[in-house]
């Protein structure tokens, strides 16, 4: 078996450079046999979609998808410079 | 006294799938705002279709919109017809260059372009051996220059500059360190430390921060949308 490292950089390789994600913000770890995906997204197809490339980059492991969703929500506070 | 009150987003990040999704959370915004700064990333894969997408999603906003595109606006070597396709739906798109807009009798100057990396001052990039790291450093280089350009020759009440690629370190807070090289250049911040403005907005930092400051003081914001989780926030620059 590869060394977590290598595993690590394939999949956040895969993220950055399969059509279906360009994701550059997710941060990948493994750990085991146990892959971590972590960061912020705005849809949930993305985040699926994510955790599928992820997937097909590292077979056999398994996929932990702690991607939050992040809702827009309506513009708050304005901030006085 | 005169006050501008400067609504803005970057990595909107959008595709087909997002039509129309963006557009809705605009609405109202010009009584919350009375410019709006988009920083970059405003596709995922810098496409036609997509360019096209994003117009639509700005197009006839009741406040000017200025934009600067990002790295994933230049992924499939289509930024130039991008440009063109946001400029037609009336969106200010700034290429290293100067823009004044007057609004409620008060001048806003904005300064901006995708900005680029090389790293933070003690620990970046620097123009030595290769001929690839060169003009990696170079490419920054020459930006920093025809942003420090621009600044120079705007006469306005306030200024911004716009950038998608940070100037400092501060909204970078939470990426990991082994990327910041590739996240922004403190070359940025001198240009705009030592032209002057009132503050710098940026984004492509996904997993930064929002606040930070230039070592000569300026406030900097990451607008990104994963960070500020809002269709945009509202800085107000009080009296010039
Ligand atoms: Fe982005
Ligand atoms: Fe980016």
């Amino acid at each position: 078996m590869d060394a977590p490292h290598y595993v690590a950089a394939r999949v956040q390789r895969a993220l950055a450079e399969d059509e279906r994600t360009v994701e550059l913000g997710i941060r990948v770890d493994v750990r085991g046999d146990k892959i971590f995906l972590r960061g912020r997204v705005s849809a949930p197809e993305r985040r699926l979609l994510i955790e599928d490339v992820a997937r097909e980059a590292a077979p056999g492991l398994s996929v932990h998808n702690e991607i939050t969703l992040v809702e827009v929500r309506e513009p708050g506070e304005e901030e006085p410079l | 006294m005169t006050q501008t009150r400067v609504a803005a987003v970057a990595d909107i990040h959008m595709g087909e799938d997002l039509r129309g999704r963006f557009r809705p959370k605009l609405h109202g915004i010009e009584d919350r705002a009375d410019v709006l700064l988009v920083g970059g990333d405003l596709t995922r894969h810098g496409t036609i279709a997509e360019g096209r997408v994003v117009a639509d999603e700005l197009r006839d906003l009741p406040i000017p919109v200025v934009a600067v595109l990002g790295n994933h606006d230049y992924h499939s070597d289509c930024e130039q017809a991008i440009t063109a396709i946001l400029r037609d739906a009336g969106v200010v798109v700034l290429d290293d260059e100067a823009t004044i807009l007057s609004m409620n009798g008060t001048t806003l100057g904005v300064v901006g372009g995708k900005g680029f990396g090389g790293g933070f001052a003690g620990k970046c990039a620097s123009e030595f051996g290769e001929p690839e790291t060169k003009a990696f450093v170079r490419h920054t280089r020459h930006i920093a220059e025809r942003w420090r350009h621009a600044l120079s020759g705007l006469d306005s009440d306030h200024r911004v500059v716009l950038s998608h690629y940070s100037p400092v370190k501060d909204t970078l807070m939470g990426e990991p360190t082994e990327i910041y090289p590739f996240l922004g250049s403190y070359l940025l911040a001198e240009a705009a430390d030592e032209e002057g403005a009132d503050l710098i907005i940026h984004g492509h930092a996904h997993l930064g921060t929002e606040k930070g400051l230039t070592p000569g003081g300026i406030q900097v914001r990451n607008v990104a949308v994963p960070v500020i989780g809002m269709a945009y926030t509202v800085y107000r620059l009080n009296g010039a």
